[in-house]
């Protein structure tokens, strides 16, 4: 299981913790890596709202090195795969489309045949490790922990391009992982919505009240934390919670954990290992409901 | 109650007549308001799917030989002065909607293109992709929007009122939303409210195609004409009769029988597949009955289009055919059908939309206009052609529009000296009243579909056509016995079913009297006990009277001839 | 097969209105839509079961409705998809509009945010005396967006509706786009610069929602992209919008990777005070809990940026 890194630039930037996090745990589950440091960003779906074609050829680029490389790319944040798992998509059923872009890569003795597969990290463990496997790392099962999912928008739709009808339990992996935690999965309408963060240098006023919104639901559903495995909706869930909650005239306090942070304290692992000191919203009460 | 509004012209209906009526009366300066009893954009004229035709000079065509094709594909039943009027505004009226900002299909040159269609030697039916309808629709209600023309959605209407002279004067309707009635005073009233499929099941027309206008106009007193001429359309699927175009033989389809034969060759040597819809639906039927179909279908095939081309021009199609028959176009035959698609017949007019004649050559209602498949002109005559259906709603709702603006600035604003509303505000009363577990609409509707299906179809004769009289006056025996749950107010769907289904048994009976007078076939009126068709006694329009009690009182209107004498007709 | 059909029902004539879910059990056969699903129990349960239908084959649009939670036809969504034998399937009306009765809900709102957008062919000067002429590329594509039935399913579903109402939505900036991308239509500018105000093109959160629930493939959010394109490209005033994109695209230029907070400081603008002082608690935050990314001169590019550099001149040169 041998897979070239995509880290993303928010786990190099502003959630290092994410980037600590998977560090400490990709290991003890049979995954080898090898990070690619010469990719780009993937646009984020932000460069494609000024030019989508120069937002494929970047991943093209980036679809290019991975086959020199002979391995499928491993992502940790949902926006990453959403946006590359959509190139893909445009590239590998428009031949003539991939024939365009390679044109513009062709100078720089690049060419994406359209052979590479890209996957988060959450569909890995389903897919790649398997529940079994998976089970047998668990040595501190997270029992009376209820965990609230929350995919990020990009993991979830659209669902051609993410290749639902393939793998139909993508839908569901992040429960599916909750339970294997041992934990309790708390269901509740907002988990496969917008975390607001898109828009929250346009419109801070709409971002905050998602934000809000999901994580009181998620909260009266009687959620003791989320969990997901999008850096960009953690920086909004937990860095704005604050500012959302006081905007909505109210208190939340819902601890928010990177999908691998939850995992390695599943495993066993220190919280400090797994960078949780660098979460906003202080995930303390729920590591005492664990007796950490 | 609502307070009453005056008009200079109503308009009821908000399809592609109704919509081009309003913009054309509002452009004469009149006073306009639409009726409708769903937003326009949800109206029936989106079902049309393959185009409009128009025999374009400056593209080498003429618009003679378009009015032949369709004096032709009539059986020689259409009106020629009507037909010609038909074929040579048609080019501008296409212009017009390319201006107003329909995205036809273009050629290479950058003109519009067209394609070919069923009945007609050339490719003069403009489309866009396989939408055609829709698209024309959402742009004239972008008109509508920018024109500011008022519309009273989801209105239902229950009567034509007329004044003291006899003429009509406007119209009592209630809104769904609130269960208010109104009376809408009017000087003139365009009926362009669609067509009447829900009269059989099943059928490709949607469920608000219940005749309604055609009931409404002819229990006022205007005429209803050739009401015996029921399209069937031959590519329709199994089960709920969705409609499959025709632009997909027009792009080159063909039709098989289980053993894999094209049969078109047998019954139209030359026109094939293309041959007008009658003789095509008759062919199926006969392939069908005599042990060559499959499952009671027969096969639509279109694998040697290719897969980009069925994406890019029969694109909808495509999707309806995996969505609703789960079949893959490109990949496999789709088993098809004929099925009730159109009313050639309706409310009688004159080329200008008149439902009344200036010279007293027939009897009708002042002050009523109507347009599109509502109406019967008549164009289509026994049967119409493809892409025809399209062109009368812009050309004749245009016309119907412009006369009815015009005829309204020669009169006073209507008086009325009795009240309106209370008849069928009680008459809703007593349904909602009626108590206990009486017969359901939904119960009526289907036995009068089937019964309709059954024995006035492709295939037609006397004792299955009487049998069939017998039921729908049964039926109309047991309408006022008919109950639903929903007693309120508020949008009561149920309430309006009820409604429908009394309009429906009205347009039923009126088929069945005129296929029962026609002993001939012509057209789709095929009868097999009078095998041929029969000009000397039938070269002539039926026209049925409204009586309060009785069948309706038959009369009789001259076919309009005018430079094409009736022929054998060959495809 | 059996299911059953969880219904959310509302009368308004009750005494005191609320709603209440309703269960009806089925036997359906596997082709039945749940739009036949719900004429069954109309036809033959309940007649007071209320609910918008009309052509049953996908292009009125009458019969929007949330089937197990998101939006969708009720006549294109087939029962045996949604629940396997037994299962129930839950139907309320659409999101995002006010309910009149049961399934039907009021849209007028979704038509006033239509009307928004001055949705009507806005050619210069008198019209040519045949048609205009246009290449077919340049109006083919228009078909896709031109498939929209406006069934309000978009509206119905999108994330940023259910927070602002005043936002103008997925459904009439598709239809927006329309008119931006038609040769024929002379009033680009003027559109895009008012899609460029707050409420407009820049609002929309990016969630893809509406293009995975609309029912006829128009997907509204690539064609709010494809206005956020065209506002740049046309040179719409700045907004934090423009900016962020406008930012965005030229930090990966430099960086390849993205400098989050010049992302954030050259959004908002130098002179906007206001938003930079707002920051700063987020910026203390992430100093106590030791988050801050680096950035400007210590942000370093991704090695071998100048071939990103090369890749961004090829794409600009060949449009």
């Amino acid at each position: 299981m041998k897979y070239a890194f995509f880290p993303g630039c928010v786990s190099k930037g502003a959630c290092p913790e994410l980037y600590q996090s998977v560090m400490q745990v990709y290991p003890r589950l049979g995954i080898e890596l090898e990070e690619m440091t010469t990719a780009s960003c993937t646009g984020a779906g932000v460069l494609q709202e000024k030019d989508q074609r120069l937002g494929d050829v970047l991943n093209a680029r980036t679809f290019a090195l991975a086959e020199q490389q002979g391995l499928p790319i491993m992502t940790i944040c949902s926006t990453c795969q959403g946006v590359m798992s959509q190139a893909n998509h445009r590239l590998t059923t428009q031949l003539d489309y991939l024939q365009e872009i390679n044109d513009i890569l062709k100078q720089e003795g690049l060419e994406y045949r359209g052979g590479t597969t890209i996957k988060h990290f959450l569909w890995i463990l389903l897919e790649d490790v398997g529940d079994e496997e998976l089970r047998e790392h668990i040595t501190k099962p997270l029992g009376g922990i209820r965990a609230a999912p929350f995919y990020g928008c990009y993991i979830q739709r659209p669902t051609d391009a993410l290749e639902f009808d393939h793998y139909p339990d993508r839908g569901k992996s992040l429960e599916r992982i909750i339970e294997i935690l041992g934990a309790e999965v708390v269901d509740f309408p907002g988990k496969t919505r917008c975390c607001g963060f898109p828009i929250l240098t346009i419109n801070e006023k709409n971002s905050l009240n998602m934000v809000a919104t999901h994580t009181k639901d998620a909260k009266s559903h009687g959620a003791d934390i989320m969990v997901t495995p999008c850096p960009l909706c953690h920086l909004n869930l937990d860095g704005m919670q604050t500012k959302a909650a006081h905007q909505e005239n109210t208190v939340i306090d819902l601890p928010i954990l990177h999908l691998p942070q939850l995992l390695g304290l599943a495993m066993g692992m220190d919280p400090k290992d797994l960078g949780l000191k660098r979460n906003i919203i202080s995930p303390e009460s729920v590591l005492a409901k664990m007796r950490i | 109650m609502t307070s009453s509004s005056s008009y200079d012209v109503l308009v009821i209906g908000a399809g592609l007549a109704g919509m081009r009526a309003a913009l054309a009366a509002h452009e004469q300066g009149a006073s306009v308001a639409i009726l409708t009893k769903v937003h326009p954009v949800r109206s029936h004229s989106n079902a049309a799917q393959g185009g409009i035709n128009a025999a374009m000079t400056d593209r080498g065509d003429q618009w003679e030989d378009h009015a032949f094709e369709t004096v032709k594909g009539s059986d020689y039943l259409g009106d020629q002065d009507a037909i010609e009027v038909l074929a040579q505004e048609a080019g501008e009226d296409i212009i017009a909607l390319e201006h107003m900002g329909v995205i036809f299909n273009r050629n290479e040159e950058g003109r519009l293109g067209t394609r070919r269609f069923g009945g007609q030697k050339r490719a003069r039916t403009f489309f866009v992709s396989d939408f055609t309808g829709q698209a024309i629709l959402h742009v004239l209600y972008e008109q509508i929007m920018q024109a500011q023309i008022p519309v009273y959605e989801e209105w239902f209407v229950t009567s034509l009122v007329k004044d003291d002279h006899g003429r009509c004067a406007g119209l009592v309707a209630f809104e769904i939303r609130t269960g208010d009635f109104a009376f809408f005073c009017a000087k003139a009233v365009i009926m362009a409210s669609g067509g009447l499929g829900r009269v059989y099941e099943p059928s490709t027309n949607a469920l608000i195609c219940t005749g309604d206008g055609m009931a409404v106009a002819y229990r006022a007193g205007a005429p209803l004409m050739d009401m015996e001429m029921v399209q069937y359309h031959p590519t329709t699927l199994k089960g709920k009769g969705l409609l499959i175009t025709e632009a997909a033989r027009g792009e080159g389809g063909y039709l098989l029988n289980s053993k894999g034969e094209r049969f078109m060759e047998q019954y139209a040597p030359n026109m094939l597949e293309l041959a007008s819809r009658d003789v095509v639906s008759r062919a199926e039927h006969i392939e069908i009955n005599e042990g060559r179909g499959i499952k009671g279908c027969v096969l639509l095939d279109c694998r040697h289009l290719g897969r980009h081309f069925i994406q890019d021009r029969l694109g909808q199609i495509h999707a309806e055919a995996k969505t609703f028959a789960n079949v893959d176009l490109a990949e496999e035959p789709l088993p098809i059908r004929p099925g009730m698609h159109y009313q050639m017949g309706g409310i009688k007019t004159d080329i200008d939309g008149r439902c009344w004649d200036p010279q007293g050559h027939w009897k009708g209602v002042p002050g009523l206009f109507a347009a599109g498949e509502t109406a019967c002109v008549s164009l289509h005559g026994g049967n119409r052609l493809g892409a025809n259906s399209l062109l009368e709603t812009v050309v004749f709702g245009r016309r119907a529009g412009r006369c009815a603006a015009n005829y309204a600035k020669t009169l006073p604003t209507p008086h009325m000296s009795h009240t309106t509303i209370e008849p069928d505000r009680q008459l809703v009363n007593t349904i909602l009243a009626r108590p206990g577990q009486g017969e359901r609409p939904a119960a009526l509707r289907l036995e009068m579909g089937t019964t309709m299906n059954r024995h006035v179809s492709v295939f037609r004769e006397q004792e299955g056509m009487e049998t069939a009289y017998q039921r729908i006056q049964d039926l109309k025996a047991r309408w006022p016995g008919i109950t639903i749950q929903d007693k309120g107010h508020i949008f009561n769907t149920g309430l309006v079913a009820a409604l429908e289904l009394g309009f429906m048994l009205d347009c039923a009976e009126a088929i069945i009297v005129g296929a029962l007078t026609r002993k001939e076939s012509r057209g789709a009126h095929f009868r097999t006990d009078y095998l041929d068709r029969d000009d000397e006694q039938w070269l002539k329009h039926i026209l049925l009277y409204h009586t309060p009690d009785g069948p309706p009182h038959v009369d009789y209107l001259p076919v309009r001839i005018t430079q094409w004498q009736p022929q054998s007709r060959v495809y | 097969m059996h299911t059953t059909l969880r219904i959310r029902r509302f009368n308004p004539e009750h005494d005191q209105p609320s709603s209440y879910y309703q269960e009806y059990a089925l036997e359906i056969d596997p082709s039945d839509s749940v739009l036949d699903g719900l004429i069954k129990i109309r036809e033959t349960v309940d007649d007071s079961l209320t609910l918008r239908c009309s052509c049953r084959g996908a292009i009125c649009g009458s019969c929007g409705m949330r089937i197990n939670g998101h939006a969708a036809l009720a006549c294109k969504t087939k029962m045996a998809s949604m629940a396997s034998e037994g299962e129930t399937i839950q139907v309320e009306p659409m999101n995002n509009m006010p309910v009149i009765k049961d399934l039907v809900t009021d849209m007028a709102p979704f038509w006033s945010k239509i009307r928004q957008v001055h949705p009507w062919l806005q050619p210069e000067g008198p019209p040519p005396t045949t048609e205009y002429t246009a290449s077919s590329e340049a109006m083919s594509h228009l078909n896709g967006v031109m498939a929209c039935i406006m069934c309000g399913v978009c509206v119905s579903d999108c994330t940023v509706l259910e927070v602002d109402h005043r936002f103008v939505g997925p459904a009439a900036l598709a239809k927006a786009y329309r008119f931006v991308a038609d040769p024929r239509d002379t009033s680009s500018k003027i559109r895009l610069d008012t899609l460029n105000q707050p409420g407009g093109m820049w609002d929309c959160t990016r969630c893809m929602e509406c293009i995975q629930v609309c029912p006829k493939s128009v997907a509204p959010m690539d064609r709010i992209m494809s206005l956020r394109a065209k506002g740049l490209a046309a040179k719409v005033s700045s907004t934090c919008g423009s900016r962020h994109a406008e930012v965005f695209t030229d930090i990966i230029k430099h960086k390849g990777i993205l400098d989050e907070p010049m992302l954030a400081v050259r959004t908002f603008g130098l002179k906007n005070v206001g938003r930079l002082m707002g920051m700063l608690p987020l910026v203390w935050q992430s100093v106590v809990k030791g988050k801050v990314p680096l950035s400007g001169p210590l942000h370093r590019p991704i090695p071998g940026i100048q071939q990103i550099q090369r890749l961004y001149k090829r794409v600009r040169s060949k449009q």
